[in-house]
Order: structure tokens, then sequence, then C-alpha cells
């Protein structure tokens, strides 16, 4: 029997595309409209090999299967008795199991840390120190007649971003320039083909007379167009800036130069040098007259910013310069968030805890500094006794001194596929997947909650990461009561 | 005088604020024993991690032997009275210190000297990030008061600095100074990049190479010598930059000439 499911989130990236529509054919998600490649991919995937059916407990050496409540007893054992353990990843899982994570961190007096702390948290600090003037995705695709990727790479990593929210969408106010892109790559095919008739001398036509050679990063000409303009500030010329109205390409580390120095032109100061990170001054001049004309601009900046040298720094500077042009016109500025709950998780952590990412509850009430109470410090300082990976690999993304040292001790790891870390922990559970198999929360990457449908039954007596951290807590809790109950 | 000497290397990270001259006063052995700390997620008494004796020496108040980097907030809000750390020290010492020395005989962790009013701070080491920056979030830098480093200082120094003095023998790390608006940073040595970056105000003083100055930086004059406090200058010549544009700044960046013959290309618009 074949059924169609509509308006389906999709729980990949920060984008959280909910147009999605499915087929369901006898269980089984047969077909996925509307989405991107990984959102397809991840869809048609859930069932694959790599799929984790029965929780897992490390003895004498190898991950043995045993009952949930063998796992869950041995997982709560561990944190119950850690003096420092670490709760990590959170930002693939649903809003309902993170409140709970909280909870858990609460407890057993560890730290709380998710995967932004290795992405976008230099974002967060930045914005506590400085603020942040945002909005939604929604008025970006309605009003913003600029727009401006600087550090990022949607068109690879969030394929659908133009298309729903920015440049090739059709606004309210604001139409798509999907034609002319797609124009633009007719003109540019023509050429080549002539080109290619040319070198076979098929064709021969008059020399062209020699023109000046196209400085590089100079502004071009239809700068100064109207409608919608899209602007790409990286180190390297990505897709996206392959569609891009105008590239600038900045030396490699040194966004913070270029942006400060953007930030005195928007406030007409003179400046004592002739090019910043490899762009002219005077070209800076007519960028700067670009983002002062437009009626609304939005910077979306990523990891390229937020991980490069200067970090947090790079993002304060990027928020400043937006408060700068909001005296002369309209900007707002947001991260591109990568995984599809990284901002949920930030969210929730906040209204539990007052702190965003990197919560450490050891001396009973929360405390918060990167740096010192991240994961990634904590683990190089060797400082965690135990660690419970909800949702994330970071076997395979931190450092290797940081990972010699999460596998040394006590490792729990709850998630749908054998990861890296799962292969390496000392107690696995396998999770119904969120989004597909659990329905749940997530929040869009301009803090706008959508709702995760259940579309699919899990495999047979698999738990979801919510009911797994409960039933943990539970156990923490009666665990803790019975060594009261020795001490007293 | 009392001296702590720690019982084992510790693991987990050890949150002391008790270990201050203000809460030693007037406390016998015993008293100062049964004092609480935390190690990881567990309360302790102060005899479980350090042997503690008093001697009749009057300075300096406290003495700790041995390597105590897992401890933080070592002299937190101490307003007399004196600490010398013969090892190396954890992270926060000395924060909120309104008076009163701290000698560091090794190297210190991250934050050393944050939200610092009055006193003087002296690391014979290395300092590690943060040096006299505020915690997350706050904008409230060093007040007053002085440190002394005698080696290197990690990136993020004297972020939001209000006052006071810092004299660095040895290097520093990018962003120093980043987003002052008052007090002194002399720098020995080198300088990393983007110094003064969103300065409003005070003096920052490299005497070694400086590798860039930022962009938005406008050259004003060459002196000879500058002030650094009452009784001590250094010697130049030095460029002297103001800044920093983007915030309408009036700080003043004083770079050696000397040593940096790349910065000779700004002398045209003086």
């Amino acid at each position: 029997m074949s059924t169609t499911v509509n308006a389906v989130t999709c729980p990949v990236c920060g984008c959280l595309c909910d147009d999605i529509e499915l087929t369901i054919e006898n269980g089984v998600i047969a077909k996925v409209k509307n989405g991107c490649a990984m959102c397809e991919s991840k869809f048609l995937s859930y069932k694959n090999e790599h799929r984790n059916k029965t929780p897992l407990v490390r003895k004498e050496g190898k991950l043995v299967p045993v009952s949930y409540d063998e796992a869950i007893h041995k997982a709560a054992e561990i944190l119950a008795n850690a003096n420092y353990p670490i709760l990590y990843g959170w930002s693939s899982t649903d809003c309902e199991a993170q409140r709970v994570g909280v909870e858990l961190a609460e407890e057993v007096g560890g730290v709380l840390d998710n995967t932004a702390v290795v992405c976008h948290g230099p974002s967060i600090l930045s914005v506590q120190e400085v603020g942040i003037p945002t909005c939604t995705l929604g008025q970006i695709r309605h009003r913003a007649d600029l727009v401006i990727y600087w550090g990022c790479d949607p068109w690879s990593a969030h394929p659908r971003h133009l298309e729903r929210y920015t440049t090739f969408t059709e606004g309210r106010f604001e139409g798509s320039e999907w034609k002319e892109y797609m124009n633009k790559v007719k003109a540019s095919a023509g050429k080549k083909k002539l080109l290619s008739l040319e070198r076979r001398e098929i064709v021969k036509r008059k020399p062209e007379p020699i023109i000046e050679k196209v400085t590089v990063n100079k502004p071009p000409e239809t700068l100064s167009k109207a409608g919608r303009k899209l602007i790409v500030i990286d180190v390297r010329k990505t897709m996206t800036a392959e569609v891009a109205d105008y590239f600038i390409q900045v030396q490699p580390g040194k966004d913070y130069e270029l942006m400060l120095a953007i930030r005195a032109l928007v406030k007409d100061h003179e400046l004592d040098v002739d090019q910043v990170a490899g762009v002219p001054v005077e070209y800076l001049e007519e960028l700067v007259d670009a983002m002062v004309n437009c009626e609304f601009g939005v910077i979306f900046f990523g990891m390229g910013l937020t991980q490069s040298a200067g970090k947090f720094r790079n993002v304060d500077v990027a928020i400043s310069l937006i408060r700068d042009l909001n005296r002369r016109t309209k900007f707002a500025i947001l991260p591109m968030r990568g995984h599809f709950n990284v901002t949920g998780a930030n969210t929730v952590s906040t209204w539990q805890s007052g702190y965003p990412y990197s919560v450490d509850f050891s001396l009973g009430y929360p405390r918060y500094n990167p740096g010192e109470t991240s994961v990634v410090d904590v683990l190089l300082r060797k400082e965690s006794d135990a660690a419970l990976i909800v949702a994330s690999d970071p076997a395979s993304n931190f450092p290797r001194k940081a990972v010699e040292h999460l596998v040394a001790n006590p490792l729990i790891v709850i998630d749908p596929h054998m990861n890296a870390t799962a292969l390496l922990g000392d107690v696995v559970f396998p999770a119904a997947i969120v989004g597909i198999e659990k329905a749940g929360t997530a929040y869009r990457m301009d803090h706008v909650p959508l709702p995760l449908k259940k579309v699919v039954e899990p495999p047979e007596g698999i738990l979801s990461d919510e009911e797994i951290l409960s039933r943990i807590l539970e156990e923490v809790r009666v665990i803790k009561s019975q060594k009261m109950q020795e001490a007293a | 005088m009392i001296t702590l000497t720690p019982l084992r290397q510790f693991r987990f990270p050890v949150m002391a604020e008790c270990i201050n001259p203000d809460v030693f006063q007037g406390k016998s052995v015993d008293e100062i024993a049964q004092l609480t700390v935390w190690e990881g997620n567990k309360q302790k008494k102060l005899c479980e991690l350090f042997k503690i004796e008093q001697s009749l020496a009057e300075a300096p108040s406290i003495v700790i032997n041995g390597n105590v980097e897992e401890v933080r907030r070592i002299g937190s809000g101490m307003k007399s009275g004196e600490i010398v750390i013969n090892g190396n020290a954890g992270m926060h010492l000395g924060e909120k210190m309104a008076g009163g020395k701290i000698t560091v005989n090794g190297d210190a962790e991250g934050w050393a000297g944050s939200d610092m009013k009055n006193g003087l701070l002296e690391i014979m080491g290395n300092a590690g990030p943060y040096l006299a920056s505020p915690y997350r979030g706050s904008s409230t830098g060093m007040r007053g008061g002085k440190i002394i480093v005698h080696g290197n200082v990690g990136t993020d120094a004297a972020v939001f600095l209000k006052g006071g003095t810092i004299k660095i023998l040895g290097d520093a790390g990018p962003f120093m100074g980043f987003r002052m608006c008052d007090g002194t940073i002399h720098i020995e040595k080198n300088c990393g990049t983007r110094v003064g970056a969103c300065m409003t105000g005070g003096k920052i003083v490299v005497s070694g190479v400086l590798e860039e100055v930022l962009p938005t930086f406008t050259i004003d004059s060459v002196k000879a010598k500058v002030k650094i406090e009452e009784g001590d200058s250094a010697t130049g010549p030095f460029y002297v930059f103001l800044g920093d544009l983007a915030e309408n700044g009036n700080g003043k960046l004083y770079v050696s000439k000397a040593n940096n013959p790349h910065l000779s290309t700004y002398e045209k618009y003086l």
C-alpha cells in the first residue's frame, strides 16, 4: 500500500526545509520529493546495514548484545560514580531529548556540551559580547535585496538555502534571480562552445581588441543593478561564488582585517593603506557603497569566520559592522548553522541552565566558561573520567589527543548507527532516528521551532533518545539514593 | 605563615577560592583544614587535598609548594596579604583581586588577574590566554593594579582593559588590548597581530617586532620615548599610531621604529 506524507521537515541541516513529500510503501520510505541530495540520502538510507539493532556492553574487551535494562543500569552506574563526566553531542536529536539531557547533566554533576563548541560556539561568544541584530529567514526571503555569504558555501553545505530563503526565491517584495543566473550560465556555455570551435578552426573571426585584464576582486558593473544582489566573500572560489554577482577573494586568515577596514569605511574614515587582505581599498569603497545603498541587506557567515584565525573576534567585528550599517540602512546577520537541531541544543540549554553550551554542573550550579568548561579542552587537559555521547561522533572529528582520553575512560554512546565512537564505546544504545521514526521539535538556524514528523515505525523494540535518557536518569537517581542510604 | 603542599597530583579541577589570606586570617590550622573545596563534582575539606603547616614567619601569608595547575581561583577577591606559589598555578588566579600580592614561581593558566581592581600579580614564568581579561560575556576588564609577566603571554590578554598597568617581559599573543579603553600595556619583546583591535583609549607599547598594524590605525608621529608609569619609561624611537578608527577610538599604539623597518611605509603619511 502506498501513502504520501506532505510537509515533512528534513532532519539534515540547519535549513530544516519543511516542504518535503515522502511516499511510503509497505511501511518503508520509497520516494522523496523536493529534497536535496543530502535529504534524499537520509530518508532513503535509514534502514542501511550500519544501523545498530540491539544495546551492547563491552565485556572482556568485546561489545556483546544485552537487554536495554542491563545497558541502562551499566550506563547509570558509570555516570553516578563519575567525578567529572562529560555529556556531549545533542545537535542531531530533538529538543525533548536535549531537555532530559540537561536534567541528567545536573543530576550527575557533569559538563554538558553540544557540537556548537567545534562549530558556531565562537559566534555565541561574540553575540554575548556585542548582541546580534537578526531576523527570520522569511523576512530575508521577502525583503532582502543584498545577500552576502561570508566564509560559507551554502551551494554545497545547505543546498536549498539560496532556493528557499535568499537569491533564487520569489519573495513578496523581491524577485528571484534564477532567470538571470540561467541566462548567465547559457551565455557562458555559448562562449565556451565558440572558443572550442575556434580551437578546432571550424569558425574563424577577427581577433578581439586587447582590453585591460580584469583585476582580481574588481567589482563588476552588475553590482549597481536592480533586484537582488549576491556577494560571496571567501578564501577560494566556491560553488556559491560561481553564482554570485560579486566574489571577493580574501587572503586566508585576514577576514578580520577586511571587515574592520569596511567598518572604518562605513564610518567615512580614510585608511593609511592601499589594500587590505588582498583587496584594493578603492574596490572596498564600492562594496561599502553597495552595502549602504541597499534597502535591506543580510550577511550569512559560516565556519570560514568562526574557525579561522581570530575565531569569535571575527564574528564580533562582523556583528559590529552590522551595527554600524544599521545607522545608515537596514541590515541583519545570521550564522549558517550545520546540524539540523544545533540551534535547538543551544536554545534548550539556555532556557534550562542560562547558558547555551559548555555548561559545567560539577559545583551543583551551572557555570559557563568555554576554554575552561568546553569538552575539547576538558579532554585535552585529561580531566574527565566518563562520557556520554548522544547523536554525535566525536571520535571522527575531535583532536586525536582528546579522543585518546575520551576512549581511555568509560564511554556511553546513544546513536542509531554504529559510528566510530560507538565502536570504541563501553555501553552502546541503538536509538530511533529523530524526524523519521520519532516525532519531536527542532530549531531552524533562525531560531524558529519546527515540528519533526514520525513517518515510519522504528525497528522493533528500539527506543528513542528521550526514552533512553529518561530511563538512565531514573536509574541514576535510584543508585544515588541507595548510596546515600548506605552512607547514612 | 601557612604552607600548603598538595598531597597528590590532582586529576579533576579543584575550586579553591578559600586559599586567600583574608579567609585564612585569624583561623587556626585546624579551622583552615576544615575549609571546603570542590574536586570535580565532590565537595572536600582542604586537608584532604593539602598538607597544611603553620610557621611563625609573618610574610608571605600563604606559600604553596608544588604544581597546582588544576587548582583554580587561588586568591580570588583577596584584599590584603601575600601568596607565593612555588610551582604552576591554575586558572582564575587572583580574579577580582583588590589588594595584596601574588607571586608565581612558575607558569599561570588562563584568566589570571581577571577583573582585577588593585594589587600586584607577578608571574615569573609564562601566562596563559585571557590574562587580565573578563570572563565570557562580561565587558568589565582589569580596572587597576599591576601585572608583571616575566615570560610569554597567550592570546586575548588585557581585553576590555579599563585601568592599571601590564608589563610583559616576553612575547604576547594576538588580540592584546582588544576593546581596551584605558590603562597601559608594555610588551618588551614581540607582539602578535591585531594588537589594540577596537581600542578606544589607553596605551600599548611594543618594544619588539609587530608584524603588522591593523588597517584602521592611522600614524600620528614618531616619539623618542614613552612613559609607562611613574619612574618607568620605554626608550624608542616609536611610531605612534592612533585608533581604532572602526570604533572612532583614540587609543595610542607605540611600535618600536628600530625593530619594525617594514612599517616605514607609513612615514609618507607624516
